[in-house]
This record gives C-alpha cells, sequence and structure tokens, in this order.
C-alpha cells in the first residue's frame, strides 16, 4: 500500500527513475581511489557473459558537476579493469558506470599507500524531476529550510559509531537531478545529542564528519542512531576512519 | 508478536584485540520494530567445539562482542560467534543482516563496517537466497599491497561436515584447496599473493552446503583486519 502511495505520488509529480548503478569515491592527499571493473558474476548467464563488455563511467563531484567520465573495456567475463579515479585531489561524489549485459557487482577501492579497503556499488537509480515539480520543492523546501526542516519525503536511519580510535563517518549521495535538503537528527540512547540540515547540489555529495554533528566521547566508542530525511531519493556509504581521522587512511562501506 | 516469524542464522569471527560492535537489529524509528523475537549466541573454537552460549537481551540493538567474547574462560585468539535469530519480518525492511562494526585497538587502520554474513536459516527466501548460494567469488587489486588474503570459512550445519573447494586464480593458471569442516568449525585459509609470477586475480568458493565465508585482508605488519568482506554467488 506504501509502495503504491508513492508509485502514484511520483506520476502525480512527473518524477521518472533512471536505473543507475552507482559507487561512491573520495580522494584525499595521501588517498588513492580506483573502481574495479568486472563482470565475472556473469560467467555463468548465458547470453550475459560473453565479452567484450564496454562500460563507461561518469564522476559526479560533491557540486554534482561532471569532474571525469572514462571508458573502459573488459575483455571477458574472468577479465578485471582498475579505473583510477585521479582527479581532484580532494574531494567525493559518486560515479554511475554504464554497460550493456553488466550483471556484476563493482568495486571501489581506497589505498593509502599500503593497504586497500574495498566495498561494491548498488543498483538503484536516479530521480529525474520535471520543471513545475523542481520549482515547487525550491518553494516548500526553502520554506521548511527557514525552520531547519526538510520535506520528508524519503528516510533513512543509521547508526554510526564515534570514538577516540575510530570513528565512521557519512558520505551522503544525491541520487536526484533537484536539490536534497538532508536533515541528520542524532540521537544517543534515546537522547537527542545534534542536528544539521545539509543542502546537496543535484546529484551532489556530502561528507558529514560527526564531530560536526555532536561532539566525540571522551574515551571509549560511542554508538549513535541517525534518522536522515530528505526532500529527494538519497543514499549513503559510512567511511571508516582511524586515529588519524580524515587524514588517514578510510574505509567505505555499503549500508543496507 | 506475529505468528509468521522468519529466521536468521549468521555467524561472524572474532579476533583478539578488536573492537567488534554487531547492530543486532536494522534500525527503524519505531520501537515496536526494534526488538527480535528471539536471539541464541553461540561461541565456537576452530574445531567446533561450543565455548560458551551466553543469554543475551533479544530486544538490545547493540551486542559487544568483545564484552561477550571476553567472559569466555580459555577463548582462543579467534573464536566464531553465531547468531541465531527469529524475528517479525517487520523488522527487518530489506534483506534481513545484521551489520557491524569493527576496528583494531591500537592500530592506525581505519574502521570497518560489514554486513554479517548469513547462512541458510529456517526460510532461505528471506535472506534473498534461494538460488545456487554455495558457489562464489570475489576479485582482488592487481597492484601488489602490503597485505594478506585469505578466506575465513565457518560451517553453520548442525550435524553434517561440509567440504569446501577453493580455488585462486593467477592469470591463466589456478591453485585449488580442499578442507573439510566439520560441524560449527572453522578455518582460515591463506591465499598466496603471487603465482609464477602473476597475481592473485579472483577466488571462488564451491560447496555442498553454505558455508560462512568472509574475504579478509590483514596488514602485513600487524595482522589486523583491512578487508573483512563477503563474497558474490554466480546465482542471483
Amino acid at each position: 500500500m506504501h509502495r503504491a502511495l508513492r508509485a502514484l505520488a511520483r506520476r502525480l509529480l512527473g518524477v521518472r527513475r533512471t536505473p543507475a548503478y552507482y559507487l561512491p569515491w573520495i580522494t584525499r592527499p595521501g588517498l588513492e581511489c580506483a573502481l574495479v571493473l568486472h563482470n565475472v558474476e556473469a560467467r555463468f548467464k548465458p547470453g550475459w557473459n560473453e565479452g567484450p563488455f564496454e562500460l563507461t563511467a561518469e564522476q559526479y563531484g560533491a557540486d554534482g558537476r561532471l569532474v571525469a567520465r572514462q571508458r573502459a573495456t573488459v575483455r571477458d567475463s574472468t577479465d578485471a579493469v582498475e579505473l583510477p579515479l585521479t582527479a581532484p585531489r580532494e574531494g567525493c561524489g559518486f560515479v554511475v558506470v554504464r554497460g550493456e549485459r553488466l550483471h556484476s557487482d563493482l568495486y571501489v577501492c581506497l589505498f593509502d599507500g599500503r593497504t586497500s579497503t574495498m566495498t561494491h556499488g548498488r543498483g538503484e537509480f536516479i530521480e529525474r524531476y520535471p520543471p513545475r515539480t523542481r520549482a515547487l520543492l525550491a518553494l516548500l523546501g526553502g520554506l521548511a529550510a527557514l525552520a531547519g526542516r526538510t520535506l520528508p519525503a524519503f528516510a533513512r536511519d543509521q547508526f554510526v559509531y564515534s570514538g577516540t580510535e575510530s570513528r565512521s563517518h557519512v558520505l551522503l549521495l544525491n541520487l536526484a537531478d533537484v536539490p536534497n535538503r538532508i536533515r541528520v537528527d542524532v540521537t544517543r540512547d534515546g537522547a537527542p545529542l545534534g542536528a544539521r540540515l545539509v543542502r546537496l547540489p543535484p546529484c551532489g555529495a556530502h561528507l558529514l564528519h560527526l564531530a560536526d554533528v555532536a561532539a566525540p566521547p571522551a574515551r571509549g566508542t560511542d554508538v549513535w542512531r541517525l534518522r536522515l530525511t530528505g526532500n529527494a531519493w538519497f543514499n549513503l556509504y559510512l567511511v571508516g576512519a582511524g586515529r588519524e581521522d580524515l587524514a588517514g587512511p578510510l574505509s567505505l562501506m555499503h549500508v543496507k | 508478536m506475529s505468528s509468521n516469524l522468519g529466521a536468521l542464522l549468521s555467524a561472524t569471527f572474532y579476533e583478539r584485540g578488536d573492537e567488534h560492535l554487531v547492530e543486532v537489529i536494522h534500525q527503524r524509528d519505531a520501537a515496536r520494530y526494534r526488538r527480535l523475537a528471539s536471539l541464541d549466541i553461540g561461541v565456537w573454537d576452530e574445531a567446533g567445539t561450543r565455548l560458551a552460549a551466553p543469554a543475551v537481551d533479544a530486544g538490545r540493538e547493540i551486542l559487544d562482542v568483545e564484552a561477550l567474547v571476553a567472559a569466555v574462560p580459555g577463548a582462543p585468539a579467534r573464536v566464531m560467534v553465531t547468531f541465531d535469530a527469529r524475528y517479525d519480518p517487520a523488522i527487518f525492511p530489506y534483506r534481513p543482516h545484521h551489520y557491524a562494526y569493527l576496528h583494531r585497538r591500537g592500530s592506525p587502520a581505519p574502521a570497518l563496517y560489514y554486513a554479517v554474513n548469513a547462512g541458510l536459516g529456517g526460510v532461505p527466501d528471506r535472506i534473498g537466497a534461494t538460488a545456487i548460494n554455495n558457489f562464489e567469488t570475489y576479485v582482488f587489486r592487481r597492484r601488489p599491497l602490503a597485505e594478506r588474503y585469505s578466506l575465513l570459512l565457518g560451517c553453520l550445519s548442525r550435524w553434517a561436515p561440509v567440504e569446501a573447494t577453493i580455488t585462486a586464480h593467477y592469470g591463466e593458471a589456478r591453485l585449488a584447496r580442499e578442507v573439510r569442516l566439520a560441524p560449527r568449525a572453522h578455518v582460515e585459509v591463506p591465499l598466496a599473493a603471487e603465482h609464477e609470477g602473476h597475481r592473485l586475480a579472483r577466488v571462488e568458493l564451491k560447496a555442498l552446503f553454505r558455508l560462512v565465508a568472509y574475504v579478509v585482508g590483514r596488514a602485513e605488519a600487524g595482522g589486523e583486519l583491512v578487508l573483512f568482506d563477503h563474497l558474490f554467488t554466480y546465482f542471483k
């Protein structure tokens, strides 16, 4: 029922959903980011497993602008191609990978010069809004923002970890071609710790540093509950950090 | 509580020195979605001997595995911890999984966050595993890294041993190894980084029944985990 109502609302508002396989990316000084493109999971799928597989990767920055467009050829279903994301020197966002007969989860790797962490992307969609709905969102969203609120069209719940030795930051990805105001409410054991309203440009991203939302504990690791609400479709990845925080090695990890 | 309960049997590995917190449920806003119907925990050594079955409150959202294992007398450096859960399907809006946060104390490595590997529970369709899910694969970066790879495998069966083949691919060459795991036994299978001048490209795991399986990368210097990920099935 809930799903049907959402589908109806999308139709009335003229929102279209374009299928997209996307992966997050982060670059920082001393931290390389690369995609591993392959199609090995299609190996035993007749009609899907014969290469070569031509892929394109469109890299969007935090401001939602296209940073780079790269092409890659995966020779066959046992081949893997590494695609370094070299620019900018410091940034974040997401990459949309397209290719026919692609039927595998692709990886994004963060490399600090010694070790590499990896996670996979998501096969979802990007929402496209018609002009009248954009205008409506801009008006109503602007009014809600005056009170520090957003239009709660989508909500996500996520645990995050804030510690003295390690922590998990949040990489927010706006998977819509309209500005997305995302409100982040942080609680611990039911008590509010802080709240923040973040405005992401169309197809933009934002690395939410936990310390900007609430103070870390003096010792040990705290588990915080995040409630995220946005006016358009969005997703998030966790960014694991160690004692050097964002200046040190990082990991990226998908959530449920 | 619903009379139509789902089942989820999953497992992770705890290693001494790690801070390891398991999200027992997917977080939901409504309080009624924040409680399992039941949760049985088991702590198992490498041979499959049960070391402990600590009672935990099924309403607990976060489980501190480090504290749980610390209370087990004589626990070895690595144990398998199983989570046998019964739940109202509304608790898991998406594919049921526990998630977890992991970091070696004192290590410069970043924290890791991962999906706890689910074996076949009472209702396989609820874990998205109606097709063959005991034939899995993973790909690796080709560049040399200061880390060692392996597979951590655990057997969730209650009575029957499970045989598995691990095949590591290097260029055109492959190295295969057979393992046999008694019920609730577990093993770490090292994967050589190179063979005949070729880097490790991918690994395949084939088993008669589904195993708990993680791809592991350890920092060469300290041995702490820098990669702890699930494999991918060929058949979705």
